[in-house]
């Protein structure tokens, strides 16, 4: 029984101080030093933030143009891809064409009425928010985080807990800001929480991520007739977040009631940082 | 000539293993499928486990741990997290090593899940209480089932890898 001690710690001291030829390291110092990192990065302190922030902004640029043979893989893929479907596209379209030419003149008479409306209520046809353009330069999908990383940092102004959208709809938030770069967590992610508000009843709920695509509203009123006509928009309750942005629509999947995202994650190419509101809608 | 060419040639046989495993820290490159939720893998893991375990002259200690560094830049993990586990999981590679005489792909796979469960737990154990970012304990034990069940794939690749390169190379 001793013996097989014995063998278990020799087996053990060997591999942590054991250095080969090609080992210039022994296993026990670098575990050291991970550990001696990690707590260092816990300590949150000013000089520390800085390094990471520099090494963060290093690693990203390298990490962009290690994954451009991906970008241009996967974008060749689409490229052929979509050309198979267009055939299929193109029935589906001329059928839908029909059908709208139907339309046409219905719609007519309402963009004259909604133009007489608009004139009467004076709304404003800008866009209600400042916002600045970003490009996604990696948008790594790790088995438990859904983020993704933006050419522009605080040199642009972005500063942490921005909106951040994607075809004027929601698509996540900044949680990480480095000078020339930042990190956008998704709606869709583990660690997102977005209080919200749902068309047209008012009720009030919490946009939580499930690292799936489509997020689940919780913390609903007890009394909630879900309809899928719903549409979900932030409230702003947290004050982080301005009121009204559009994020998706209510569906019932899988006994959840979840949000089917306006703005698809995994098509994030390029956002718009929310930096400031020009008009409040709200207060008007 | 066909010396340096021998020696140009050695070299890039032997870093290939190595240059694998920073491209797929550093890069976008994914080993989970966003239809398919439940499938993802470790693939760092496999990699290490097997190149320190079978020859560790390929991979230095110092790279996995800047490997892991780079990965959690990458994904925004806190510093060392990764590095941690990845250490863990060439320890008990290097204690594997010492102890077995004559080690196969059964011996290598079931020791492998030592090396997942300690390194998977040590990911857990940080991320849960040094960090605010939330886990799914259940997308981590899915990975760790993934990780093990492909770990006989890539080690018959790994071992064909080793012995038409690497041990034709050593000749």
């Amino acid at each position: 029984m001793s013996t097989s001690r014995d063998d278990f710690g020799i087996a053990i001291r060997s591999a942590l101080l054991q250095r080969g030829a090609k080992q210039k390291f022994s296993l026990f110092v670098l575990i050291l030093l991970s550990a001696f990192i990690f707590a260092l990065d816990n300590t949150n302190l000013k000089p520390i933030k800085i390094l990471r922030s520099i090494l963060n902004d290093g690693v990203y640029r390298i990490s962009a143009i290690s994954s451009s043979p991906i970008k241009f893989s996967s974008a060749t893929k689409n490229f052929f891809s979509n050309h198979i479907l267009v055939y299929n596209e193109n029935k589906k379209l001329r059928s839908e064409l029909n059908s709208l030419k139907e339309r046409k003149f219905e719609n007519l008479y309402l963009e004259t009425e909604n133009k007489k409306l608009q004139e009467i209520l004076n709304i404003e046809k800008e866009s209600v928010f400042q916002t600045t353009t970003a490009k996604v330069i990696i948008d790594k999908n790790s088995p438990y985080l859904n983020s993704v990383v933006l050419n522009k940092g605080t040199s642009a102004g972005i500063k942490l807990g921005m909106p951040v959208l994607s075809n004027g709809y929601l698509a996540g938030r900044i949680v990480e800001v480095n000078f020339f770069s930042s990190r956008v967590l998704l709606l869709n992610d583990l660690n997102s929480r977005i209080p919200v508000v749902i068309s047209p009843n008012g009720s009030q709920a919490i946009l939580l991520g499930s690292g799936k695509k489509k997020p689940n509203l919780e913390y609903l009123p007890e009394n909630f007739e879900m309809n899928e006509t719903n549409l979900v928009f932030t409230s702003g309750k947290d004050g982080v977040f301005y009121d009204g942005i559009s994020i998706g629509q209510v569906v019932f999947e899988d006994d959840k009631i979840k949000v089917d995202l306006f703005s698809d994650p995994n098509q994030l190419l390029f956002v718009n940082v929310v930096v400031d509101k020009i008009i409040d809608i709200g207060g008007k | 000539m066909a010396i340096i060419f021998k020696g140009f040639k050695e070299t890039i046989f032997r870093t290939l293993p190595l240059i694998v495993l920073f491209y797929i820290c550093i890069s976008e490159f994914h080993t989970q499928f966003f239809y398919w939720k439940i499938f993802s893998f470790n693939l760092q893991f496999i990699i290490i486990y097997y190149w320190i375990l079978r020859d560790p002259s390929i991979l230095g200690y110092g790279f996995v741990f800047l490997a892991g560094l780079t990965n959690d830049v990458v994904l925004n993990l806190p510093l060392g997290t990764s590095a941690l586990s990845y250490l863990f999981v060439s320890l008990v590679a290097a204690y594997v090593r010492n102890a077995t005489v004559r080690s196969s792909l059964f011996t290598d796979w079931f020791t492998f899940i030592i090396a997942i469960l300690i390194g998977n737990f040590l990911y857990y154990f940080l991320m849960n209480n040094f960090s605010d970012l939330g886990l799914s304990y259940t997308d981590l034990f899915y990975n760790s089932l993934f990780t093990f069940i492909l770990f006989p794939a890539f080690w018959l690749i790994f071992d064909i890898y080793k012995k038409i390169f690497i041990s034709r190379v050593n000749d």
